[in-house]
C-alpha cells in the first residue's frame, strides 16, 4: 500500500511537471515548482503569492481581463483584484472573490492556496490552456496567415429565396477552392524553405551569406521553441487524466475540512457572511437560507466554490456528515440541534490555529462528544431533507397553479 | 508546381499534342519559359525535354502516330512508358469505355499516371483531355477521372472536353455526351469545353483555311488553351509569374465555353456567372476592360467585383502580338447543351441503340440520372438573371 502510495505520488509529481513545463513553454512565468502544487493541495500559506501570480500570468496572457500593468509591476493587492476579476470573467464564482478586502476573509472565513489551485484548475478545464498554446503558436509560427476577414454580404434574416441559396453555393465552393490554394501554397513555401535550407547547408563553409543565416538561426530557434511547445503538449495530453485524478482529491480535501484556518482578526461572525455566499445560488437554496438565522452563528468556514456548495447538499443524503458543523449551524434547523452545536463549537473556537495536533485532539479525547455529535448531525440532516422535499413540493404546486392560469403554456416536468 | 496531362482517346491524344507543342513553342525565349516548361515538361537523364503525360487509347494508331511525330521533331518528346492502348478500340460506344475497358485497365492507367504525378515536385493538378462524342474518350475517360478523382482528393481536376460537330458522324454522339457530361458534373473541378463548330468557324472565318482538316481544328483549339494555361500575372501574383497555373476562380461546376472577343457588342450578352480574361502581349496594362466589369453582365448575387478576374501579361502569346482570351462562365453553352440533350432524349424516348449500351452493363436507369442532372444544370443556368 505503502508502495503504491509512493509511486502514486511519483507520478503526480510527474504530470504536474509535464504541466508545468506546458505552461513555461506557453510563455506563462513565473510557475511555480511541482512540490510547491503539492503543498498548495494541503493548504501551505508560502506557496501562496506564487499562485496568485501563476493566475495572474494566465489571466492576463489570455486577455481575459485587460490590464495596463504588467504582472511584475502589479502589486500584490492589486494582482489579487485582478485576479480575482478574471476569474469571475470565466464564471468562476468563489466566495473569497467577493471578499470587500483583497484577500482576506472576513467573520473567520479561511482561504488558502488549495483555494487558489481550485482556481487554476477550474482554468484549465475552461479550455485556458488551448487558448495560450494558440496565442504562442501564433507568435512563434510566422508562415501562418492571419485569416482575412471575409466580407460575406449576409443579411440578418436569414432569406430562403433561390439567389441566397446559390450564393451561398457559390461560397462554399469558393472557399474550397481557397483552402486549395492555401493548401498549395503551403506546399510550395515548404519547398522553397527545404530549398533555401539546402542551399544555405551547402554554402555553411563559406561566411558570405552571413546576414541570411542570421535570419535563418532566427527562424531555427523559433521552430525549436515550436516543437518544444507542441511536444511539451502532447507529453501533457497523454497524462492528463491523472492530473484530473489529484484535482479529485483536492477537491476532497477541501470539502472535507480540516481546513487550515488564519487567525481572523474579529470574531464577529455576521449572518452576512452568509449572505454574501448565496449570489447565484437556486432558488430553493435561497429559502431555505433565507429562513431566519440565529443571531450569533460562528461559522468557521464557508465553503468555497458554489458547486462545492451544490455537491454537499446532494450528497447530504448519501455521506455522513461532510457538510460540517457550520453550514448546518448556520440555519434554523431543529432548536435544540443548534443549541447544543454551538456549544461544541464555542468549544472548538479557541483551537482555531494551524496545528494539526489540536484539531486531531478536538476529536480524539471526548469521543462521546465526537458520536453525539454525529448523531445530532444525521438527525439534522434527516429533517432538512424533510423540509426541503416539503418546500419541493410546495414549489411544484405554486408552478403548476402558476402555468396552469397561464393560456397555451403546457408545463413538461423534467 | 506541375501539371500531368492524361490524354484520353483520338481526339484527347491530338489536342493534347497540339497544346503541347504550342506551349513549348511560345515559351523559347521568354522570361518566363522556367515556369512554362515545368509545368508541362521535365527533364530526363539525357537532358532531352519530355512531356509530363500519360497517353490512352482503345486503339493504337493515333498513340503510335503522336509518339513518332514529338520523337521526330526533335524538340520534346513523349516519355518511352508513358502510354497504354489496346487492339479493339470502343465502338464509339460510352458503355463500352466506362463499363468494360475503364475497369478492366484501372490499375495499369493509375499507376501510369502515379509514376507521373511522382516526378512532379509539386503536382498543381490534373488535365485531362478527351472528347464526349466517342467511346474511349469519353467513357474510359470518365471512369479515368472518377478513378483520378479518388486518389488524388485534393488536386485539382481540368477536363478539357471537345463537343463534337452538331451535325457530326457519330450516330450515339448525343448519347455519349450526356452520359459524359454527367458523370464529370460530379467529379470534375472545372469543365472546358470547346464546340468543333465553333473551331471550324474561326478556321473558316478568321483563319481563311479553305480546306479544314482536324488538324487544323485541333490547333485553333489548342492555341486558345494555351493562352489559357501559360503563366500570367494574376492579381496577386505581385509580378512574378504564377506557378500555380489553375487558380481559376470557377466555384460552381458548370461547362464553360470560350471564344475570342475584344471587342463589346451591345446587350446581347449573355448572363454570366464568372469570367476570366486573360490579355497577352502589347499595351496590356493600358487596356480598357471596364466594360467586363459591368455588374449587368453578371447574375445579380454575385458582384463583379467577385466575378471577373483579368489576368494580363505582357509577354506575347504564340507569335500574336496582342491577345485576348475570355473564359466565361455563363449562359453561352446553354443552347448547345440544350440541343444535345434534346437530340439525345428524343433517341431515348424510342430506346434507339439503348440495347447497344445495355449489353455492357449501363441500364435505363443510368440513361435517366444522367439525363436527369444536365436537366438541372441547364433549368439552373436558364434561370440564372
Amino acid at each position: 500500500m505503502q508502495r503504491a502510495k509512493v509511486s502514486g505520488s511519483v507520478e503526480v509529481k510527474q504530470v504536474i511537471g509535464a504541466l508545468c513545463r506546458l505552461l513555461a513553454a506557453a510563455g506563462v512565468d513565473p510557475v511555480p515548482v511541482p512540490e510547491n502544487f503539492r503543498r498548495a493541495k494541503f493548504g501551505g500559506g508560502a506557496e501562496e503569492d506564487q499562485f496568485w501570480q501563476l493566475l495572474g500570468s494566465i489571466l492576463q496572457k489570455t486577455a481575459v481581463v485587460s490590464s495596463e500593468v504588467d504582472l511584475q509591476l502589479r502589486g500584490a493587492s492589486e494582482n489579487r483584484k485582478f485576479v480575482a476579476a478574471g476569474l469571475w470573467q470565466t464564471g468562476y464564482h468563489a466566495d473569497w472573490m467577493y471578499e470587500r478586502q483583497g484577500g482576506h476573509a472576513e467573520g473567520g472565513r479561511s482561504f488558502s492556496s488549495r483555494d487558489l489551485l481550485l482556481a487554476l484548475g477550474w482554468l484549465l478545464a475552461a479550455g485556458t490552456l488551448e487558448k495560450l498554446l494558440t496565442q504562442r503558436v501564433q507568435q512563434l509560427d510566422k508562415t501562418l496567415l492571419t485569416p482575412v476577414p471575409v466580407n460575406l454580404h449576409l443579411s440578418s434574416e436569414l432569406q430562403f429565396d433561390s439567389a441566397s441559396l446559390r450564393r451561398l453555393q457559390w461560397l462554399i465552393g469558393r472557399l474550397r477552392h481557397q483552402g486549395r490554394i492555401l493548401l498549395s501554397m503551403l506546399q510550395e513555401q515548404t519547398r522553397l524553405l527545404h530549398a533555401v535550407f539546402s542551399a544555405s547547408l551547402s554554402s555553411a563553409a563559406s561566411s558570405s551569406c552571413g546576414q541570411s543565416s542570421v535570419v535563418l538561426k532566427e527562424d531555427l530557434v523559433c521552430v525549436q521553441q515550436l516543437c518544444d511547445l507542441l511536444e511539451a503538449y502532447l507529453s501533457w495530453r497523454q497524462v492528463e487524466d491523472v492530473f484530473w485524478t489529484w484535482m479529485d482529491s483536492v477537491v476532497d480535501c477541501h470539502l472535507t475540512g480540516p481546513v487550515i484556518k488564519r487567525p481572523t482578526h474579529a470574531q464577529s461572525g455576521s449572518p452576512g457572511v452568509c449572505h454574501h455566499g448565496t449570489w447565484g445560488l437556486d432558488k430553493p437554496d435561497d429559502m431555505l437560507l433565507g429562513l431566519p438565522v440565529d443571531t450569533h452563528t460562528s461559522t468557521p468556514t464557508q465553503e468555497g466554490p458554489r458547486r462545492g456548495r451544490g455537491d454537499v447538499k446532494d450528497r447530504g443524503g448519501g455521506e455522513k456528515g461532510r457538510a460540517g458543523p457550520p453550514f448546518v449551524s448556520s440555519l434554523p434547523s431543529v432548536p435544540f440541534l443548534s443549541q447544543v452545536f454551538r456549544a461544541r463549537l464555542q468549544a472548538e473556537r479557541p483551537v482555531r490555529q494551524p496545528r494539526a495536533e489540536d484539531l486531531h485532539s478536538s476529536t480524539e479525547a471526548p469521543e462521546l462528544k465526537a458520536s453525539q455529535a454525529v448523531q445530532l448531525l444525521l438527525h439534522a440532516e434527516a429533517l432538512l431533507l424533510e423540509r426541503r422535499d416539503r418546500q419541493r413540493l410546495a414549489n411544484r404546486t405554486q408552478l403548476q397553479e402558476m402555468i396552469g392560469s397561464l393560456d397555451e403554456l403546457v408545463l413538461i416536468p423534467p | 508546381m506541375s501539371v500531368v496531362t492524361v490524354q484520353l482517346g483520338q481526339c484527347g491524344n491530338q489536342v493534347a499534342h497540339e497544346l503541347l507543342d504550342v506551349v513549348w513553342s511560345d515559351a523559347q525565349k521568354k522570361p518566363s519559359r522556367a515556369a512554362s516548361c515545368e509545368r508541362f515538361f521535365h527533364h530526363n537523364t539525357h537532358g532531352e525535354l519530355v512531356a509530363r503525360a500519360v497517353l490512352i487509347d482503345m486503339e493504337p494508331k493515333v498513340i503510335n502516330q503522336s509518339l513518332s511525330r514529338a520523337a521526330k521533331c526533335g524538340r520534346w518528346r513523349y516519355g518511352e512508358d508513358s502510354h497504354f492502348s489496346q487492339k479493339q478500340g470502343s465502338g464509339n460506344n460510352w458503355a463500352n469505355g466506362y463499363c468494360v475497358h475503364g475497369p478492366r485497365h484501372r490499375d495499369v492507367v493509375e499507376e501510369l499516371v502515379r509514376r507521373e504525378v511522382e516526378r512532379c515536385d509539386r503536382l498543381a493538378g490534373l488535365l485531362a483531355m478527351m472528347s464526349v462524342a466517342g467511346g474511349t474518350g469519353s467513357g474510359v475517360g470518365a471512369y479515368v477521372t472518377q478513378c483520378l478523382r479518388d486518389i488524388y482528393p485534393t488536386s485539382f481536376i481540368l477536363n478539357h472536353l471537345t463537343w463534337p460537330y452538331r451535325t457530326g458522324e457519330v450516330i450515339v454522339q448525343n448519347y455519349n455526351s450526356v452520359l459524359t457530361l454527367a458523370h464529370l458534373y460530379q467529379l470534375s473541378d472545372a469543365i472546358l469545353v470547346h464546340e468543333n463548330d465553333t473551331a471550324h468557324r474561326i478556321c473558316s472565318q478568321l483563319l481563311n483555311i479553305k480546306h479544314i482538316s482536324f488538324s487544323d481544328v485541333n490547333k485553333v483549339i489548342a492555341h486558345q488553351l494555351g493562352s489559357v494555361l501559360q503563366p500570367a500575372l494574376t492579381a496577386d501574383s505581385h509580378g512574378v509569374y504564377s506557378r500555380n497555373p489553375l487558380g481559376i476562380d470557377w466555384q460552381v461546376r458548370p461547362p464553360a465555353g470560350s471564344g475570342r472577343s475584344t471587342s463589346l457588342t451591345g446587350s446581347s450578352f449573355n448572363t454570366s456567372l464568372a469570367n476570366l480574361l486573360i490579355l497577352r502581349g502589347k499595351d496590356v496594362y493600358s487596356a480598357e476592360t471596364g466594360g467586363f466589369e459591368d455588374p449587368a453582365l453578371y447574375t445579380s448575387w454575385l458582384s463583379s467585383k467577385e466575378a471577373f478576374s483579368l489576368w494580363k501579361s505582357p509577354v506575347s502569346f504564340n507569335k500574336y502580338e496582342k491577345s485576348a482570351t475570355l473564359v466565361s462562365n455563363s449562359q453561352a453553352l446553354l443552347s448547345p447543351l440544350d440541343d444535345m440533350v434534346g437530340k439525345a432524349w428524343n433517341m431515348f424516348a424510342s430506346r434507339a441503340y439503348i440495347h447497344q449500351y445495355m449489353k455492357y452493363g449501363i441500364s435505363e436507369e443510368d440513361f435517366l440520372d444522367s439525363f436527369t442532372s444536365l436537366e438541372q444544370v441547364i433549368s439552373s443556368y436558364r434561370q440564372l438573371c
